[in-house]
C-alpha cells in the first residue's frame, strides 16, 4: 500500500516535472469556489497537464501570494469577481510583485461583472487600460452570433486566422474554417509598450459601450475604443519573462461555451474552437509554450581549440554559437527560428559594428537543442565589446545573452615584419649600409697606414 | 453653404432582411476664413482637403430601411491606407436618425495627422435586431499640411523583430609603394657601401697597419670582434630575440670593447703621436 | 673648503680624509632626505598617496605579475569602459620598470619585501641620489668643495622637491627629478670636456628620463637652449659640437625607443628647438671650417648666403611641414605655458586641474623659503664668472622661474636649480666669512705688512675678515640656515605628508581622528559588487577606484579621451531623463560622487561641478549650458536659489538625497557652502542609494535597471509610493496602437 503511494507520489511528480517551466502551483481566485463546476473542462484539462490547482476566494483568510519572501503559486488564474477590490491579500502592488518574481497572471473579465479596482490598477501598470467605470461591452453589430446573441449582438464570432504581425509566431492563430465565440466581452486597448501583444483583436467594426448608460445610442464623448484598437485578449510578457495575459470574456472558457455551435449572419452553424484557444492560452500563458532556453554559448579563435577566451585582438576570425532550445508542453524540443527572421549576434561597443545572422547548423533528429552559428571577423577597433545574442520575439521568452570579451590592440610583435613590408627595403638596406660603412670605418680608421700625399706633407 | 440630398447606400444590401443605410450624407470644411466647400459623398472622386485651422463636418440621416431611426453606432472611420490603422468617431445622433460629427485636425491621431496619403473615410451604421449594419465608403481626406507650424514628430515604438544586419567597414590596409620602385631605392642605398669604400681607397685608405697591430697584442683583435659581435647582436635582435637575451650579451661585449678599446686605442694614439697615422 | 675648515679643527685635512668626510656627509644628507620623507608613513600607514599614484602602483603590480613583455602589451580593460586604454604604449614606465627591477633583484637576493613597500618607498630612495646629483651638478659649477655639499643638502630637504617625492607618493617626478639633475650633471661634464663618452653617458641617462616623464621636453628644450645661447655669445667650440650632437642623436634615438613617445621626437614642435640646434650647429661647425680654409671677405659673404638661405629653408620647410601635418603644432599645453587663460577657455579639461592654476606668490617663499633670495645672490656670482657652464644655470634659472610662475606644477622643476644657485651663493659667502680665518685673524693681529693681497681690504674693525662682521655674518647664516631646516621640516610634516587618501582631523582635544571614507567606500565596492560592476565617477577618483576598489571605471586620471570625460560629465549635469540612457549604453552599475557638505570637505564633487559642466559644454553645447547653473544675477547656488537646472541635476540630487533626514526638518545645512538646503529633498528615480560612507564623503549609487513590467521610472517610482496613477492630460495627439 505503502509503495503503491510513492509510486502514485513518484508518477505525479514526474507528471509534474513535465508541466510548465517555473511549476506548476496554480491559483485560481474566484468569487465561490463553486463556481469552478462551470469551468470543468478548463480545469480539468489543467490537472491533466500536471498543474496543481487551488481554488480561493478573494476574502479567503489564507489566501497569500508570498511566504517569506517566495512565491507560493507560480501562476494565478483571476475569473471574475463580483467585490469592488480584491483585498489587502491581492493589491495591485502585491500581483505586481509577483510577476516581478516571475509568477505568470491569467486575467479573465467578464461584461456582466466589473472588473476589481485592483485589477484595472494593475493592469494599467502593465500599460494595458479597461473602460471607464470598469463596465464595457463589446458589442459587433456584422460578427455576431445569431444563435445566442441574434437580439443583443455581444456574442462576437471571430476568426483568428492571421496573427498580428507577419512575422510573429501563429500560435494562436486558428484555421480559416474556424471560430471563436466570446459571449459579453469586455474590451481594452493597450499603451504603446513593447511588451505587449494583442492576442485578438475585436473587428474593424466592433466598439465598446457602456451598456447601463448607453442603451440609445453611443455617446460620442465617450466611446472608449471600436475597431482593431480595441483588443479582446492580449499578452504581456515582462523583461524576466513572466507572462501576464488578460482575456476579455471569462464566459468562453466555461464549459458551455467549449462545444456550443455558433453562425454568423448567413453562415452555418459550427462549433467553436474555444477549447483548444483556451489550452493554447493558458499553456501561454503559464510557460508550457514559447520558452526558450541557452543550452551553451561558444566562441573561439578560428583555428583554436579553446573556448569563451576574455580576450581577443582586433581583425581575429572568431567563431561564435549558440544552442537554443524550445519548451513545448512537456519536453524541451530544438528550436527552430523562422528561416527569415533567425537569431542575431550584435558585435557592440556602445552602438553594434556587427550585426549578422546566425544560421542554423545541421543537426540529427535526436538532438534536443539547435545550434545557431556564425563566423565573423572583430571590428579593428580595440575595446571591451560585447557578443550579444538579443532574440526578443513576440511569444516566445527572451533571449539576451551578452558575452563581454576584450578586443585588444595589435601587440608589438604581431605586426609584419619589417621585411615583408615592401616599402620598408630601402630603410632596412640603410641600416645595412650604415653597419657595414661603419665597421669598415673602424677597421680604416684604426689600422690605415697614412696615405702617401699625407705623410709627404707631414714630412 | 448648401446640403445637396439625395444619397443611396451602396448595393449589397439587397436581401430580404431590412439594412441600415443613411441619407442627406454630406461633408463639409469649414475654413478659418468662413469659406466653406460641402461635398456630397457620391462625388468621392473629389479628395476633401483638411487644413490646418479647417474643421470638417459630416452630417447624415440614418434610416432603418426607409424610415428615419436613430442607431445604436454611427461611426465615421478615418483609415490610413499603408498600415491600416483606423480611427473612429462617433456620430452625435438625434431621435430622428440625424447625426453629424465635427472634427479637426487636433482630433486626428498622431498617425493619421502624418500620413502622407489621403485618409479613407468610411460610414459605419448598425444596431442591435436584426436590421443589418452597413459599411459605405464615403469620402478621401487628404491632410493639408502648413509648413510653418511646426509639425508633431512620429517616431514608431519599439517592436521586438528583425533588425537589419549591420557590417563593420574595415579600415584600408596600410599600402606599399610598387616593389620595384622600393627595390630600386634599396639597391641604390646599398650601392652607396662600395661607392664609399672606392672613395675612402682613392684617398689613400688602407689596412696596412692591421698585421702591425694585431700581432701587438690580443686587444686590438678583441676590440674589432667586439665591435663586429656587437653589431651581429643587433642583428639577432631584429631576427628574433627579445631584449632580453640581447641584454647580457651586449653588457659583455660592451665590457670587453672598453677594457680592450682603451688598450688598443691607446696604441693607436701612440702611432699617431709617432706619425704613422 | 667649509670641510677643510671644520677638519682644520681636527687637524691638517688629508686628501683622503677629506673625501671619507665628504661621502660621510653625503651619506648623512641622503639619511636626512630619506627620514624627512617618511612623515606620512609613521604618521599613517604605508600606503600608497593620492591619485596617480594609485594607477603606477597598480602598474606596477601589474608588471611584476606578467612581467616586462605583458606589460608592454598590456591592453587593460578595466579603465575607460568600454573603449578600454592601450597602457603598455600610453605610460611612461620608467617608474614601473624601476620598481620592478629593485623587486626583482631584491627578491634574487632573497630579502621577501612586499612591492607595495617599494613602491611606497621609492620616492625617497631616489631624493638621496638626488641630492647626491645635485652635489655633483654643483661640484661642476664652482671650485668651493663645499658648495655641492650644500647644495645636495638644500636638495635633500627643499619643500619644492619634498612635496613630489614623500613616502607613498609614487609617481613620475619621484625617479624623474633625480634623472633630470643628473642629466644635466653629465651635459655639463660633456661639455667641458668635450666627450662622447659623457655625451653618451648624457643621452642614456636622457633616454631614462624620457622613460619616466612627460616632463623630459624640459631638458629637451633646455639644452638646445643652452647650446644657442652659447652659440650667439660666440662661443662655439668643437666641445659643444661633439658634446651636442652627441646627446641629440642618441638620445632622440633612446627617447624614440618609448613607446608612447615613438615618433614624436621628429613630428611635434616641441621638439624642433632640439632638431633646429642640432642643424645649426652642424652649420655652424661648416663654416667654423670654411673660416679656417679662405679670406675673410669672402667669407662674410659666404657667411650672409649660408645664413640667409639656411635659415629662409629651414622656416620654410617647418611651416610647409606644419600646414601639411606632418609636425604637430604646439600643442594646447604648450600655450597654456605662455597664456595662463588660454587652458581655461580652450582646454577646460587641463585648467580644472589644480596643480596646472597658477602659483600665487607665497608658494615660492613656502616651498623655497631661504632659498629664494640666495638665488639672485648665486646667480650673479655665476654671472661674475660666466663659464660655460654657469650660463646653464643661468639659463635653467631664468626658464624655470617663469615656468614655475606660470604652473605650480613646474615649482618642481624650478627647485634643484635654485638648490645649486642657492648653495653656490651659501657657500661662497660662508667661504669668505669662514675659510681664512684662522691664518687671516693672526695675520691681522700681527699687522698689515705681512699682510697678504686679500687682507687689505680687511683692515677696518667692519671689514670682511674682521671678527665682528665674520660672527655677525656667520651667526645670521647659522640662524638662516636651521630655520630653512625647521620650516622644510614643518612644511613637509604639516602639507606635504597627507595621503589624500586618508585625512587627518583632530579631536576637541587634540588628539588625532582620521577620516578614512574613501577606503571605506572602496572597500565596500570591493567587497558588495560583482568584479566587472562598471563605476561611473568623475575622472578624479578614476585610479583610486581602479587601485583600491579594483572595479572598471568608465575615466580615470589619464585624461586621454576628452569626449568620453565629457559624456560622464554631462550625465552627471543632465537630468534623470537624460542621464539614464547614457549610464545604460555605458553599462555603468553604480556612480560614485564626493560631497564634502557633512563634514564641510571643500574638495568635493559639487565644487568640482563646474568644471563638468564646462567640459561638457565643450561637446554639447547645445544640451549643456554652464549659465543655466548660475542664478540670474550670476550666482552659484545649492539651497533654495539654486536654478532648476542645478537642481535637476543628477549630481545636485545624488549629493542631497536624503541629505535632509540628517537635521531637523527645515535645519539641514551644508558646510562647504555654508548654506542652508531646502527642506525638501531632491528625488531619485532611475537610481538607489547603495551606499553612503560614515562621514557622509563618499556616497555610492546603484544604477537601476530597466523596470520589469516595461513603465518609465518615474511612474514606477511613482507607484512605489504608492501615488495613483493621474489620468494626466497627455499633450501633443492621440497616438495609436502600431502592431
Amino acid at each position: 500500500m505503502r509503495s503503491l503511494l510513492s509510486l502514485a507520489v513518484l508518477a505525479a511528480a514526474s507528471v509534474v516535472s513535465a508541466v510548465s517551466v517555473t511549476g506548476n502551483r496554480l491559483l485560481v481566485v474566484l468569487d465561490d469556489v463553486a463556481e469552478k463546476e462551470s469551468y470543468s473542462k478548463l480545469f480539468g484539462s489543467l490537472a491533466d497537464r500536471g498543474f496543481d490547482i487551488t481554488y480561493d476566494t478573494p476574502r479567503s483568510e489564507d489566501l497569500q501570494l508570498f511566504h517569506l519572501g517566495e512565491r507560493t503559486y507560480d501562476h494565478i488564474v483571476f475569473l471574475p469577481t463580483k467585490v469592488k477590490a480584491l483585498g489587502p491579500k491581492l493589491t495591485p502592488q502585491i500581483l505586481l510583485d509577483f510577476v516581478n518574481a516571475a509568477g505568470n497572471i491569467m486575467v479573465a473579465l467578464s461584461a456582466t461583472t466589473p472588473a476589481s479596482t485592483s485589477t484595472v490598477a494593475f493592469l494599467a501598470e502593465l500599460g494595458i487600460s479597461l473602460p471607464q467605470e470598469r463596465t464595457g461591452l463589446v458589442v459587433d453589430h456584422f460578427n455576431y452570433d445569431t444563435v445566442s446573441a441574434s437580439e443583443k449582438h455581444d456574442t462576437l464570432v471571430l476568426h483568428n486566422s492571421k496573427p498580428v504581425r507577419y512575422d510573429m509566431w501563429d500560435v494562436f492563430s486558428l484555421r480559416d474554417d474556424e471560430f471563436l465565440a466570446l459571449p459579453h466581452t469586455v474590451g481594452h486597448t493597450l499603451g504603446a509598450g513593447e511588451l505587449l501583444t494583442p492576442i485578438l483583436r475585436a473587428p474593424s467594426t466592433a466598439y465598446s459601450y457602456n451598456p447601463k448608460e448607453q442603451t440609445e445610442a453611443v455617446d460620442p464623448d465617450d466611446l472608449f475604443a471600436a475597431g482593431q484598437q480595441l483588443a479582446l485578449a492580449s499578452a504581456f510578457q515582462a523583461r524576466n519573462s513572466a507572462r501576464v495575459t488578460v482575456l476579455g470574456s471569462a464566459e468562453m472558457l466555461q464549459d458551455k461555451w467549449f462545444d456550443t455551435k455558433v453562425a454568423v449572419e448567413g453562415g452555418s452553424k459550427v462549433s467553436t474552437k474555444n477549447a483548444e484557444f483556451a489550452k493554447t492560452l493558458t499553456g501561454w500563458t503559464f510557460q508550457e509554450l514559447g520558452v526558450l532556453r541557452v543550452e551553451e554559448i561558444e566562441h573561439r579563435l578560428k583555428d583554436s581549440n579553446e573556448t569563451n577566451p576574455e580576450i581577443y585582438r582586433i581583425k581575429n576570425e572568431v567563431h561564435y554559437q549558440i544552442s537554443l532550445s524550445e519548451y513545448r508542453w512537456d519536453a524541451w524540443v530544438p528550436f527552430n527560428a523562422n528561416p527569415n527572421d533567425p537569431p542575431q549576434l550584435e558585435v557592440s561597443m556602445l552602438s553594434p559594428f556587427h550585426r549578422l545572422n546566425l544560421a542554423p547548423e545541421e543537426h540529427s533528429a535526436t538532438d534536443r537543442t539547435r545550434t545557431y552559428s556564425t563566423d565573423l571577423i572583430l571590428p579593428d577597433q580595440h575595446g571591451i565589446f560585447n557578443l550579444r545574442v538579443n532574440y526578443k520575439r513576440p511569444f516566445y521568452t527572451y533571449v539576451d545573452e551578452k558575452c563581454t570579451v576584450s578586443v585588444r590592440h595589435m601587440a608589438h610583435d604581431e605586426w609584419p615584419r619589417s621585411f615583408v613590408i615592401s616599402g620598408a627595403w630601402p630603410w632596412i638596406s640603410g641600416i645595412g649600409a650604415t653597419v657595414s660603412g661603419f665597421v669598415m670605418f673602424c677597421a680604416i680608421w684604426v689600422y690605415s697606414k697614412p696615405a702617401a700625399p699625407l705623410v709627404k706633407k707631414t714630412q | 453653404m448648401r446640403f445637396l440630398p439625395s444619397f443611396a447606400l451602396l448595393a449589397g444590401a439587397a436581401s430580404a432582411a431590412s439594412s441600415w443605410s443613411f441619407s442627406d450624407g454630406a461633408v463639409e470644411v469649414t475654413s478659418k476664413g468662413s469659406v466653406s466647400t460641402s461635398y456630397i459623398f457620391a462625388d468621392v472622386q473629389e479628395t476633401v482637403q483638411l487644413g490646418q485651422a479647417d474643421r470638417l463636418k459630416v452630417s447624415l440621416t440614418a434610416k432603418d430601411g426607409s424610415k428615419a431611426k436613430r442607431p445604436h453606432q454611427a461611426f465615421l472611420m478615418l483609415k490610413e491606407k499603408q498600415t491600416g490603422l483606423e480611427a473612429p468617431y462617433a456620430l452625435t445622433l438625434k431621435e430622428s436618425g440625424k447625426g453629424t460629427v465635427e472634427l479637426t485636425q487636433k482630433d486626428l491621431p498622431i498617425q493619421l495627422l502624418t500620413s502622407t496619403d489621403p485618409l479613407e473615410a468610411s460610414l459605419v451604421i448598425g444596431s442591435f435586431g436584426s436590421t443589418k449594419g452597413a459599411v459605405s465608403h464615403a469620402f478621401n481626406v487628404a491632410i493639408l499640411v502648413d509648413p510653418n507650424v511646426p509639425q508633431p514628430q512620429y517616431e514608431a515604438p519599439l517592436r521586438y523583430g528583425k533588425k537589419p544586419e549591420i557590417h563593420h567597414i574595415f579600415r584600408d590596409d596600410p599600402k606599399s609603394p610598387p616593389k620595384i620602385i622600393s627595390l630600386v631605392f634599396a639597391l641604390a642605398v646599398v650601392a652607396t657601401v662600395p661607392l664609399v669604400l672606392l672613395g675612402w681607397a682613392a684617398m689613400g685608405a688602407n689596412l696596412d697597419h692591421a698585421a702591425k697591430a694585431v700581432s701587438g697584442s690580443a686587444s686590438h683583435i678583441l676590440f674589432f670582434g667586439s665591435i663586429v659581435a656587437m653589431e651581429g647582436v643587433y642583428f639577432l635582435y631584429y631576427s628574433g630575440w627579445k631584449l632580453f637575451t640581447v641584454l647580457p650579451f651586449m653588457s659583455i661585449i660592451g665590457l670587453v670593447a672598453f677594457l680592450s678599446g682603451s688598450k688598443a686605442l691607446g696604441e693607436v694614439q701612440r702611432r699617431r703621436l709617432a706619425g704613422e697615422r | 673648503m667649509a670641510v677643510a675648515q671644520q677638519n682644520a679643527l681636527l687637524g691638517p685635512p688629508s686628501q683622503s680624509s677629506r673625501t671619507l668626510l665628504r661621502v660621510v656627509i653625503l651619506l648623512f644628507i641622503a639619511g636626512a632626505a630619506i627620514a624627512s620623507r617618511l612623515f606620512s608613513v609613521i604618521r599613517f600607514e604605508s600606503i600608497i598617496h593620492e591619485f596617480d599614484p594609485w594607477f603606477n602602483f597598480r602598474a606596477t603590480k601589474y608588471l611584476v605579475a606578467n612581467g616586462f613583455y605583458k606589460f608592454w602589451d598590456w591592453f587593460d580593460d578595466r579603465t575607460w569602459h568600454p573603449l578600454g586604454r592601450v597602457t603598455g604604449g600610453t605610460l611612461y614606465p620608467g617608474l614601473m620598470v624601476t620598481s620592478g627591477v629593485i623587486y626583482h633583484i631584491l627578491q634574487a637576493l632573497t630579502i621577501p619585501i612586499d612591492i607595495r613597500n617599494i613602491c611606497v618607498l621609492l620616492a625617497p630612495a631616489f631624493s638621496g641620489l638626488t641630492a647626491f646629483a645635485a652635489y655633483l651638478l654643483t661640484n661642476e659649477m664652482t671650485t668651493s668643495p663645499s658648495a655641492g655639499l650644500l647644495a645636495a643638502a638644500f636638495m635633500g630637504i627643499a619643500p619644492g622637491y619634498i612635496s613630489r617625492s614623500v613616502a607613498g607618493s609614487y609617481d613620475n617626478e619621484a625617479i624623474a627629478i633625480f634623472l633630470l639633475v643628473f642629466t644635466f650633471y653629465l651635459w655639463i661634464k660633456a661639455l667641458k670636456l668635450g666627450s662622447m663618452l659623457w655625451g653618451a653617458l648624457c643621452a642614456l641617462f636622457y633616454g631614462y628620463m624620457v622613460a619616466s616623464w612627460g616632463g623630459y621636453a624640459f631638458i629637451t628644450c633646455i639644452l638646445p637652449l643652452h647650446a644657442f645661447v652659447l652659440i650667439c655669445m660666440g662661443r662655439y667650440s668643437r666641445r659643444l659640437y661633439v658634446s651636442y650632437t652627441t646627446w641629440y642623436a642618441l638620445g632622440t634615438l633612446a627617447s624614440m625607443q618609448i613607446p608612447f613617445v615613438g615618433f614624436l621626437p621628429v613630428k611635434t614642435s616641441e621638439h624642433m628647438p632640439a632638431l633646429g640646434i642640432f642643424g645649426f650647429l652642424q652649420l655652424v661647425g661648416f663654416i667654423d671650417y670654411v673660416r679656417s680654409a679662405i679670406s675673410g671677405r669672402q667669407f662674410q659673404a659666404f657667411l650672409i648666403t649660408v645664413l640667409v638661405a639656411t635659415f629662409g629653408i629651414g622656416l620654410a620647410g617647418l611651416v610647409a611641414l606644419t600646414s601639411l601635418g606632418y609636425i604637430a603644432p604646439w600643442g594646447g599645453r604648450f600655450y597654456s605655458l605662455w597664456d595662463t587663460g588660454y587652458a581655461k577657455v580652450h582646454i577646460p579639461i587641463i585648467a580644472s586641474v589644480s596643480e596646472h592654476q597658477p602659483t600665487a606668490w607665497p608658494a615660492f617663499f613656502f616651498d623655497l623659503n631661504i632659498l629664494v633670495w640666495l638665488l639672485p645672490a648665486g646667480i650673479w656670482l655665476l654671472y661674475k664668472e660666466l663659464r660655460d657652464e654657469h650660463v646653464f644655470v643661468i639659463t635653467y634659472a631664468l626658464c624655470g622661474s617663469y615656468f614655475a610662475g606660470v604652473m605650480v606644477r613646474l615649482m618642481l622643476t624650478l627647485t634643484p636649480i635654485v638648490c645649486v644657485a642657492a648653495a653656490i651663493a651659501a657657500s661662497k659667502l660662508l667661504d669668505t666669512y669662514l675659510v681664512k680665518s684662522p691664518s687671516q685673524t693672526s695675520t691681522s693681529e700681527a699687522g698689515e705688512k705681512k699682510a697678504p693681497k686679500s687682507a687689505d681690504k680687511t683692515a677696518s674693525p667692519l671689514g670682511v675678515s674682521s671678527m665682528v662682521s665674520k660672527l655677525t655674518i656667520v651667526g645670521a647664516m647659522i640662524v638662516y640656515l636651521l630655520m630653512f631646516v625647521s620650516h622644510c621640516t614643518w612644511v613637509t610634516s604639516n602639507a606635504y605628508s597627507s595621503p589624500s587618501v586618508v585625512l587627518a582631523s583632530r579631536m576637541p582635544d587634540g588628539s588625532q581622528h582620521i577620516i578614512d571614507d574613501y577606503r571605506e567606500a572602496y572597500q565596500w565596492l570591493r567587497q558588495n559588487t560583482k568584479e566587472d560592476a562598471k563605476i561611473m565617477s568623475w575622472w578624479d577618483y578614476g585610479y583610486q577606484i581602479g587601485g583600491m576598489a579594483d572595479r572598471p571605471t568608465l575615466v580615470d586620471n589619464n585624461t586621454w579621451n576628452n569626449t568620453h570625460i565629457a559624456t560622464v560629465g554631462k550625465a552627471m549635469s543632465s537630468r534623470e531623463e537624460v542621464s539614464y540612457p547614457i549610464m545604460r549604453q555605458h553599462e555603468v552599475d553604480y556612480v560614485l560622487i564626493v560631497f564634502g557638505g557633512l563634514l564641510g570637505y571643500s574638495g568635493d564633487d559639487i565644487n568640482k561641478f563646474l568644471w563638468m559642466v564646462r567640459i561638457a559644454e565643450g561637446i554639447w553645447p547645445e544640451e549643456v549650458k554652464e549659465r543655466d547653473f548660475f542664478t540670474a544675477r550670476g550666482e552659484y547656488r545649492v539651497d533654495d536659489g539654486a536654478t532648476d537646472t542645478m537642481k535637476n541635476s543628477l549630481m545636485y540630487k545624488m549629493s542631497y538625497h536624503n541629505y535632509q533626514s540628517m537635521f531637523p526638518p527645515g535645519k539641514a545645512a551644508d558646510r562647504v557652502r555654508g548654506v542652508q538646503l531646502p527642506s525638501e529633498g531632491p528625488v531619485l528615480n532611475t537610481i538607489e542609494e547603495a551606499y553612503t560612507t560614515e562621514n557622509w564623503i563618499i556616497r555610492i549609487y546603484k544604477v537601476k535597471d530597466l523596470d520589469n513590467v516595461g513603465r518609465d521610472h518615474f511612474s514606477a517610482a511613482a507607484f512605489d509610493r504608492g501615488q495613483k496613477k493621474k489620468a494626466t492630460k497627455k499633450r501633443g495627439p492621440r497616438v495609436l496602437r502600431v502592431d
